[in-house]
């Protein structure tokens, strides 16, 4: 009776305490629609807090339309994807708040969890079905992950009131929107239940990647090449079409085999990757797989074989001690190859964070540059939006000038290689070719 | 006559007591939240629906009584969508879970259900419950998308054009089929544990839970036949309709896609909770009671220990795979990734907070945890964030550690629990204070599973029947059971 | 009595059994013999490669699984959250090693290196096991005779909020530490290369084993652990302090997941807050793999566990790969559960007959 009054009375405190310090302490007070006063402007109702963050919006009253971004803001890659989000607010900023006639506003939303690291599917699902019940959003940027995006398309193509688009600033999988010897059977098809195209994307696809990193090591000189994998998505996609190109240009495939993230040590597999004889070592995967152990295990186990990764290795501040001297490519130019409006956007971004942007963040401002062109044209509802990003067509756009095909995809597909520069929190990446695979190459991949 | 009168009253008036200190803690919170300023009178219905529910003696309303409660609460849930909206506003949480949410809330007290079946009647530890999980939605997948695109076989799917190759059978069959597939795969697991004790036990299904998935992501070159397309996932899976409206476009405004799903899964969760009671109350349900106390008494009283076990691995993976094709279904799409370990505890979890073995224990635990863990740990991060400056926050923590220092003093029994938690309070101070370790803002949902431990720890120290108990289960706890297996084979 | 009762029928069951799992057991071993075989016979200086990375794999499980055994042998419990102590104790090394403490790197010289890897290893060892003692006495010392499904919830529970405090602390990515260890080949024979990492984690797991044994066969102490074990309530009778001797045992078992923790930091170079689960599951299959209980048991099934993942990495004739490791070695848990349950040694030595 005693020990329960106490504990009901600690217990009470405790309560009071939070209530009181809270009333105390600072309140900003955080509401998930911007303030403002009364008249003017829409009547968009924001996104929940539990995905997305507060409606960036600096206009009067409510925005009319909101336009999300879908990206992992958990793990690994956050300092890319919070560039992003930065990236895409500049440019929104820029414009004003406007796209022609209609007002816009932002949220940035995050399909990762803690605990994971990395997207979730129960998320990606639950912020599509958020977006595609929400009357205000009118279309998507997303996904950074491949795998993502393949539960969201189809969630968005069946959206009420016309499929919503979507464009991403970094998915690579071939299946998203063409079909090709690395691809399933049924994709793309299966991810447009009702027959229309709604995705597009700014990236070259990994067939793209997969040929121009097999051309890249034939020209320097490989005389067979291990690719390794990480049994994701994304991984072992741009490994299989890499495998494709190879062997279509007769670069021998000493072996192809996945590595286990959970594993302590990866020396056996390096063992094993001496043993085959290869010269050339090739891992399709993301970092955030246990990436720099593995390439620390396999420098110190096949010295004398040469790194080559594709754009999941891209952060260079996280590839790890041992990366120095590997290659790797981003299906992009390098921001310091961009010209006009481009360099612009480079300069002035750079400016505002402080230091050089990374290269998706280049993508991201462009996706939504994309995404109000889209708007201004459209008569505000979501299937003429999406109609609009099918026809896109930029001249001097951040990203140059290019169009998307009817598939989606865009028509300017450079892919750069780096080399990396230094290691942990001073790796860069030095800008070693850019490489334009042949067309029968990238359909062999 | 006079007595049972007397208990009755007593025990309205408990309830009446219980009821009206928790709407005036609710209304006080409220108040404080408004800036002690104005009341939000919404509040009022809410409390009086609770109210309408709990306290008056509805069990003593002759013929209908026992089923009073269960039909206002069904009611309530199922009117649910329409109010949502409209509640007040929680302190702390912000707004009710919105109906995709709850949607995800029903499914997993539905797997809440069947794991009580198992760990709860049964008294068999099964931390591999997610393989059944990952079970049903990959049956849901394989026969309702087009993974096996080489045959083309429809059979009552809605909304799905008619030259779509794969197979698409309508998702209520494969509810079913899912269901008892599962089932099987359940058997098969709990075949080799019927023997072992146990912390054995408990590793062994933890074993299948890991293989499972491992399995499913492997699964795209099994002997050169893709059976699960590996990482990538089984993605888009057909919904469910039924009149030709498809779950996922829905049909207007109140027959909306989430509203029908929430509808659908409050059925299904119905269906479960009536198996589940009846099982309870039948002749197997008994046999788990006898055989979770007592094996070797069981065993000598003629219970066919080999066959109920058996029984209870069948029935919790049946409701389980039920529940994972349904939610499959729902995300309309499976990944290899979505099956991990913790999911297993987290439904363990939601069975010990609420009260092993009682239904409406499991029910409440389930409701509250799966709402933490979509909506609920973000919004009160929010909240928090919004509420407590660096300096405020050290405040707290410095005062609950203070408090946590006296109860340490005055409650703990013996020398042992004093210096462990002196230690860990100590520690925690000079972290605090010298270290600074927590930076504002907090991201609440990075601490999900230590929440979720802290729970464990602490309802199993203290109040190991849980929240809403089982009294049978409470007198277990606290007098002990005879604990070894008849069949143990270390002791020879 | 109960035994007696059921003698009969547990006879034949068991000789039925007993045969079965004879025929099952000779035909598995003998087909990953063969296995192996073949391998060395194709590739004989990768097969001894890998033969010592799964080696010394092996004797970084065998600390932990030593842990695991301990405690299992006197409360019969199993400790899930010990792989997390060995975590937090790897964070820990980290952490000292690093940046923040001693700031090693590359190429320090020998005076320098090895005492603050000596001092490491001491805060090491003293922070998990205190943090192991402390677990012990929040959430198993209550539940001393509660049923047996209650301690295994809280040491989930334990587990979950260790994971947490690590997530907390060092970020869901992985950790790399730097490479401290003096890199290089011991000797290097005929393509089979033995690098230093790999000797200093021998060096150190040896002596560490041995003072183990020392302590359970010949202090005090360790009679009293023995005791314990044996039969609780006799050795209260006899005298023995059962809670001080619990706590002793969890701290040993703490100061072995520190001792762990340090070597995976240095050797293994990564760590994660949730790779302590997966360890702690991989050292409990070795533990169970060789006779849970029986200290000599857990090394052994630790040693056999490393190689058996590092042949399956690195093999190259038919070998499944890395894809399905975990599944392997889940699927020996099973396999000794199910149908050896007492191991590869046999009946725990601290129990006795």
């Amino acid at each position: 009776m005693r020990r329960g009054i106490i504990v009901g009375g600690i217990v009470a405190a405790a309560v009071l305490a939070l209530i009181a310090a809270g009333c105390g302490g600072s309140s900003k007070s955080s509401s998930s629609t911007s303030g403002g006063g009364s008249g003017g402007g829409g009547n968009a109702t924001a996104l929940p807090a539990s995905s997305c963050q507060d409606l960036y919006f600096e206009g009067s009253g409510k925005p009319d339309y909101i336009v999300p971004s879908d990206l992992p803001l958990q793990g690994s890659g956050r300092t890319q994807t919070i560039e992003m989000t930065n990236a895409i607010r500049f440019v929104l900023k820029q414009a004003n708040f406007k796209a022609g006639k209609y007002t816009v506003g932002y949220q940035s939303c995050d399909d990762s969890t803690a605990q994971a690291g990395k997207w979730e599917s129960s998320k990606c699902s639950a912020n599509a079905n958020a977006y595609a019940q929400n009357k205000s959003v009118i279309g998507v940027i997303g996904t950074f992950n491949s795998g993502c995006a393949e539960i969201e398309i189809p969630i968005l193509n069946r959206a009420p009131d016309g499929p919503l688009g979507m464009v991403s600033p970094a998915n690579t999988y071939v299946g998203l929107t063409h079909s090709g010897p690395g691809t399933a059977a049924g994709e793309p098809d299966k991810y447009y239940p009702n027959g229309e195209r709604n995705y597009i994307r700014m990236v070259a696809a990994d067939d793209f990647q997969g040929a121009a990193d097999a051309q890249f090591m034939k020209d320097q000189g490989a005389k067979s090449v291990f690719i390794l994998n990480d049994k994701e998505a994304y991984g072992l996609g741009v490994a299989t079409d890499t495998k494709n190109s190879a062997t279509k240009l007769g670069l021998k495939v000493a072996g192809f085999t996945a590595w286990d993230p959970k594993a302590s040590s990866y020396e056996a597999v390096a063992t094993k990757i001496k043993q085959s004889g290869a010269d050339w070592i090739y891992l399709g995967g993301l970092i955030c797989e246990n990436g720099a152990k593995l390439v620390s295990d396999l420098k110190a186990g096949v010295p004398n074989a040469k790194l080559m990764a594709p754009d999941g290795f891209s952060d260079f501040t996280a590839n790890g001690p041992a990366a120095a001297g590997m290659f790797i490519t981003v299906a992009g130019v390098p921001p310091e190859k961009l010209t006009g409006k481009g360099a612009d956007f480079i300069k002035a971004f750079g400016d505002q964070i402080g230091k050089k942007p990374n290269p998706y963040s280049a993508y991201a401002a462009q996706s939504m540059q994309v995404v109000l062109d889209a708007i201004e044209k459209s008569d505000g509802t979501r299937s003429s939006v999406t109609d609009n990003l099918l026809k896109t067509d930029v001249t001097d756009g951040i990203l140059g000038t290019f169009s998307i095909n009817e598939n989606g995809d865009t028509t300017r597909n450079p892919v750069t290689v780096y080399q990396q520069v230094g290691s942990g929190k001073s790796g860069t990446g030095k800008t070693f070719k850019v490489e334009i695979p042949s067309a029968s190459l990238v359909k062999a991949a | 006559m006079a007595r049972s009168r007397d208990r009755d009253t007593a025990a309205l008036q408990d309830r009446g007591l219980r009821m009206g200190i928790g709407a005036a803690l609710l209304l006080l919170a409220l108040f404080a939240q408004a800036g002690f300023r104005s009341l939000d009178v919404a509040a009022i219905p809410f409390l009086a629906v609770i109210a309408l529910i709990y306290v008056p003696p509805w069990e003593t309303v002759p013929y209908v009584g026992r089923f009073a409660r269960a039909g206002i609460a069904i009611t309530i849930a199922a009117l649910y969508p329409f109010v949502w909206d409209k509640l007040f506003t929680v302190p702390v949480f912000g707004s009710f879970p919105s109906i995709p949410t709850g949607v995800v809330m029903l499914v997993f007290i539905q797997m809440a259900v069947g794991l009580n079946i198992v760990v709860g009647y049964a008294g068999l530890l099964d931390l591999g419950y997610v393989a059944f999980y990952a079970m049903g939605a990959y049956v849901a997948a394989w026969f309702a998308s087009v993974q096996f695109s080489q045959k083309n076989v429809h059979f009552l799917a809605v909304g799905v054009g008619s030259n779509t190759p794969g197979f698409h059978i309508s998702i209520w069959i494969l509810l079913v089929v899912a269901g008892i597939t599962t089932a099987f795969v359940g058997v098969l697991i709990g075949l080799p544990t019927l023997r072992l004790r146990g912390d054995y036990l408990a590793i062994v299904t933890l074993g299948f839970g890991e293989i499972l998935p491992q399995i499913a992501r492997n699964g795209d070159n099994l002997f050169g036949f893709n059976l699960t397309n590996g990482p990538n996932g089984i993605t888009p899976i057909d919904s469910p309709g039924f009149f030709g409206v498809n779950y996922l476009t829905g049909s207007g405004t109140f027959w909306s896609s989430a509203r029908l799903f929430y509808w659908t899964g409050l059925l299904l969760l119905l269906i479960t909770i009536f198996c589940s009671v009846r099982l309870r109350d039948s002749r197997l349900g008994r046999a788990w009671i006898a055989i979770r106390e007592d094996e070797t008494a069981a065993a000598a009283m003629g219970v066919p220990l080999m066959r109920t076990k058996t029984w209870a691995y069948a029935t919790g993976a049946f409701f389980g795979g039920v529940a994972g094709a349904y939610y499959a279904s729902f995300k309309s799409a499976t990944f290899p990734g979505d099956f991990f370990f913790n999911i297993s505890v987290f439904i363990l979890c939601m069975i010990i907070l609420g009260g092993m073995g009682n239904i409406w224990g499991v029910i409440m635990g389930g409701a509250f945890l799966a709402y933490l863990d979509q909506e609920g740990l973000a919004d009160s991060g929010g909240w928090f964030n919004s509420h407590f400056s660096q300096a405020g926050f050290n405040r707290l923590i410095g005062f609950l550690l203070i408090a946590g220092l006296f109860a340490v003093v005055i409650l703990a029994k013996d020398v042992a629990w004093r210096a462990g938690l002196a230690v860990i309070c100590g520690v925690l101070a000079v972290l605090f204070f010298a270290l600074n370790p927590v930076q504002l803002p907090l991201e609440v949902p990075k601490f999900e599973f230590g929440i979720f431990g802290i729970i464990l720890l602490v309802v199993m120290l203290f109040r190991p029947e849980g929240l809403i108990p089982s009294t049978r289960r409470a007198a277990e706890f606290h007098e002990g059971v005879h604990d070894q297996p008849l069949y143990d084979v270390v002791h020879e | 009595m109960v035994t007696e009762a059921s003698a009969e029928p547990l006879e034949s069951t068991s000789r039925f059994r007993l045969s079965f799992t004879a025929v099952f057991g000779i035909l598995l071993v003998g087909l990953v013999l063969f296995w192996l075989a073949v391998n060395f016979y194709k590739t004989p200086a990768d097969f001894i490669q890998i033969f010592l990375i799964g080696f010394t794999l092996g004797a970084l499980y065998a600390l932990i699984a030593l842990g695991y055994t301990l405690v299992y042998g006197i409360l019969e419990l199993i400790n899930f959250a010990h792989g997390d102590v060995f975590m937090l104790g790897g964070m820990m090394a980290v952490t000292v090693v690093g940046t923040t403490l001693f700031d090693l790197t590359q190429g320090e010289a020998w005076y320098v290196l090895w005492p603050l890897i000596i001092a490491a290893l001491l805060i090491c060892m003293g922070f998990c096991g205190l943090l192991n003692v402390t677990v012990e006495l929040i959430a198993y010392r209550r539940l001393r005779h509660a049923p047996r499904l209650a301690p295994l919830i809280t040491a989930i529970g334990a587990s979950f909020i260790l994971q947490n405090i690590g997530l907390a602390w060092k970020g869901p990515n992985y950790v790399q530490t730097a490479d401290v260890l003096p890199a290089g080949n011991v000797f290097s024979i005929g393509g089979v290369e033995y690098t230093w990492e790999k000797l200093i984690v021998l060096l150190v797991t040896t002596p560490v084993l041995i003072i183990l044994v020392w302590l359970v066969q010949r202090t005090r102490q360790g009679k009293a652990m023995r005791a314990t074990a044996q039969d609780r309530d006799a050795a209260a009778m006899m005298g023995i302090n059962v809670n001080r001797t619990i706590s002793f045992t969890f701290l040993i078992a703490g100061a072995l997941a520190g001792v762990a923790g340090l070597l995976y930091a240095l050797y293994a170079g990564s760590v994660r807050f949730d790779q302590g689960f997966q360890l702690g599951l991989i050292a409990f299959t070795a533990a169970v793999l060789g006779g849970i209980g029986n200290l000599p048991g857990a090394v052994l099934g630790a040693l056999l566990i490393g190689l058996i993942q590092a042949f399956n990495e690195g093999l190259s004739w038919h070998s499944p790969g890395s894809d399905w490791t975990q599944s392997m070695v889940f699927g020996i848990l099973i396999i000794i559960l199910v149908l050896r349950p007492e191991g590869l040694l046999g009946e725990r030595t601290p129990e006795g007959g």
